[in-house]
């Protein structure tokens, strides 16, 4: 058992020297990371998760808090001693040793013979697919080989946790989706703990067992991806993870009226009262349909079509519903039933509506 | 249309070459092989070898020349043990006040070196440094030191953290950080600061003059009294092997360079 235990950790920057820098705090975070899990800090960049990866690494010494993983305390331990591994932004590649060299390298600080890391770090560059790369020099690859070496680099000398601050985001999209399936299988094959930080959600969703949404140095929430889309604790994490369709209200006496008396439902838990957001994810909201069945769970909602766009295996449209435009998806035969400018009838199901505290 | 004429520029480059650099040497080698060369000859009248047998038979030339690399040599080492911890806390660490020790490191490069000189020649008559190859190479660093820290500085400068950081989450301590991360990068910075380092202690004449009260006999010290109303074939001679001892060094400094280079890529070949 080794989690990586993150308790309390803070940091704060006082003054910095360029002027307009706003005075950035990370405010103390608590985290366990399990031994071999995906786990991904997401948040917009800016948002401390880059901190907060250094502070892990060492790389940054906390204010206060502690690292731990197992059973040994990790907060006065240097970076170089803590069986950390970590792949950056830029593969950081030295440009004087060849791919093997530089593969080997950890091992090599770990003073492991030159023909077993040799040997090591060919093995890990099968692991990546770069076979037989290993006498080339680092600038006659391209920017995802280079990657690949990073990743092969920082596995070889098997660490304890892996640590990544956006890895590919320098990449292209194909390339970028090519290396986060490569991630995976590795992660799957070699079961090492990684902490993740990106700022797409689609790559985090993707990799992660589990996400932390981080936002102005705060933790936000922390869960599986499916629970954090369709159930945010707040109107920030709903709308960072691309669910617009948030509507202002309260509940009263069991039912939920938003402030512009446009939509209205039953409450989830009978009781409660109080300010509400009711958050719709564009995909719960699907035009009604004309038979009348299980009415009973639906909340209904009429609105005029104003645009309808076709994506891949999809349409987005978007309805004036009250105050509010809401974001829709549907299906093509959905789509097909609508026309723009024209009054329809939407339905959403009562389970899949959601609602926060304000 | 930036390559108008390749040819053009190319002879205009090379008749500038032969103008400024190879033309002034001729005059030179002319003078060293003449005998009572007076005007209006053109060519000299009468050939001879006297001052190039008087240069490279006389013992004190080739003392005077061992003696001006080996203070070159050591004073460039100095250098560089200096160079490399202050222009890292120059270009990476903000220093308070930091203008202030820019200003003591750089000034040498803008005083002459005869104010300095003449205090530091005070504190090391009381040191007893003068006369002492010692106090020589101590008094060489001053106007040595500030272009090795320059070079060193923008080294350094184009050298993100971010590698050391990496090396150090692969394990690298501090020592095998420099060495296999930090070192390579400044290579190429600590060799031209190494070269003009080289250069500029083995021009040195006042400073080497002063401080060595005519003790310490570096090339320099030898030729200038022939400049200065000897025999002027001896003093030509001097000059011409003043500028192959220099011109040695600085090929010197660059096979040795190659060498590393060649070696660092057939090491990394092989493995």
């Amino acid at each position: 058992m080794s989690d990586l235990r993150i308790i309390n950790i803070e940091k704060q920057y006082r003054q910095t020297r360029r002027k307009g820098d706003a005075v950035f705090s990370l405010k103390p975070v608590d985290l366990t990371i399990r031994e071999g899990e995906f786990f991904s800090l997401l948040g917009p960049s800016g948002c401390g998760k880059t901190t907060l990866l250094k502070l892990v690494a060492g790389l940054i010494d906390a204010d206060k808090g502690e690292i731990w993983i197992g059973d040994s305390n990790l907060t006065a331990v240097p970076p170089e001693a803590r069986r950390f591994a970590m792949v950056f932004q830029q593969s950081l590649l030295f440009p004087h040793m060849t791919v093997e060299d530089n593969t080997a390298f950890g091992l090599k600080m770990q003073k492991v013979g030159q023909q077993e890391r040799l040997a090591q770090a060919q093995e890990m560059l099968g692991h990546v697919g770069l076979e037989g790369f290993g006498s080339r020099f680092p600038h006659e690859l391209s920017g995802g080989q280079q990657q690949r070496v990073a990743l092969a680099r920082a596995l070889v000398s098997n660490p304890r946790v892996l640590l990544m601050d956006e890895p590919f985001s320098a990449l292209d999209p194909g390339l970028r989706e090519e290396m986060r399936e490569l991630l995976r299988k590795i992660h799957q094959q070699l079961r090492v703990t990684v902490l993740f930080v990106t700022h797409d959600r689609e790559e985090a969703f993707y990799l992660s067992d589990r996400i932390a949404i981080m936002s102005e140095g705060a933790l936000l929430q922390v869960g599986r991806a499916k629970d954090l889309y369709e159930r945010p604790n707040s109107t920030k994490v709903a709308s960072f993870l691309g669910v617009k369709n948030i509507i202002e209200g309260t509940v009263a006496d069991g039912r939920f009226v938003s402030a512009d008396q446009h939509f209205e439902s039953a409450a989830h838990k009978p009781g409660e009262t109080g300010n509400r957001f009711m958050i719709l994810r564009p995909e719960a909201v699907q035009l009604s349909a004309d038979s009348a069945e299980g009415l009973a769970n639906m909340m209904r909602v009429s609105g005029v079509l104003q645009e309808m766009r076709f994506k891949n295996g999809f349409y987005s449209g978007k309805v004036q519903a009250g105050t509010y435009l809401l974001e829709c998806t549907f299906s093509k035969r959905q789509a097909e039933r609508a026309a723009i400018g024209e009054q329809i009838d939407l339905m959403v199901d009562m389970k899949d509506v959601w609602f926060v505290e304000q | 249309m930036m390559k108008k004429n390749p040819l053009l520029i190319n002879s205009i480059l090379f008749i500038l070459l032969i103008l400024f650099i190879v033309l002034p040497f001729i005059p030179l080698v002319l003078t060293s092989v003449s005998f009572g060369w007076r005007w209006p000859d053109v060519l000299p009248e009468r050939l001879s070898w006297q001052a190039w047998e008087y240069v490279l038979l006389g013992a004190d030339t080739w003392k005077a020349v061992g003696l001006s690399l080996w203070i070159a040599l050591v004073v460039t080492a100095v250098n560089i043990l200096l160079a490399v911890p202050a222009a890292n806390a120059f270009a990476r660490y903000p220093i308070r006040g930091r203008w202030l020790f820019e200003a003591i490191i750089f000034a040498p490069i803008i005083i002459p070196p005869f104010v300095a000189v003449m205090g530091i020649h005070l504190t090391f008559l009381r040191l007893g440094l003068t006369e002492t190859i010692f106090g020589v190479v101590l008094a060489h660093l001053s106007p040595t030191l500030p272009y090795v820290v320059r070079a060193v500085m923008i080294s350094y400068q184009t050298l993100s953290t971010d590698w050391e950081d990496q090396a150090r989450m692969l394990g690298a301590g501090p020592i095998s950080r420099f060495y296999y991360v930090v070192l390579p990068h400044l290579l190429p910075g600590i060799a031209a600061g190494a070269s003009l380092s080289i250069l500029i202690s083995l021009s040195q004449y006042l400073i080497t003059f002063i401080i060595g009260s005519g003790q310490v006999v570096t090339l320099p010290i030898l030729l200038f009294p022939f400049i200065s109303g000897g025999d002027p074939a001896i003093a030509s001679a001097y000059s011409l092997l003043y500028a192959a001892m220099a011109i040695g060094a600085l090929i010197g400094l660059d096979t040795a360079l190659k060498k590393y280079y060649r070696n660092k890529r057939a090491a990394a070949g092989m493995g």
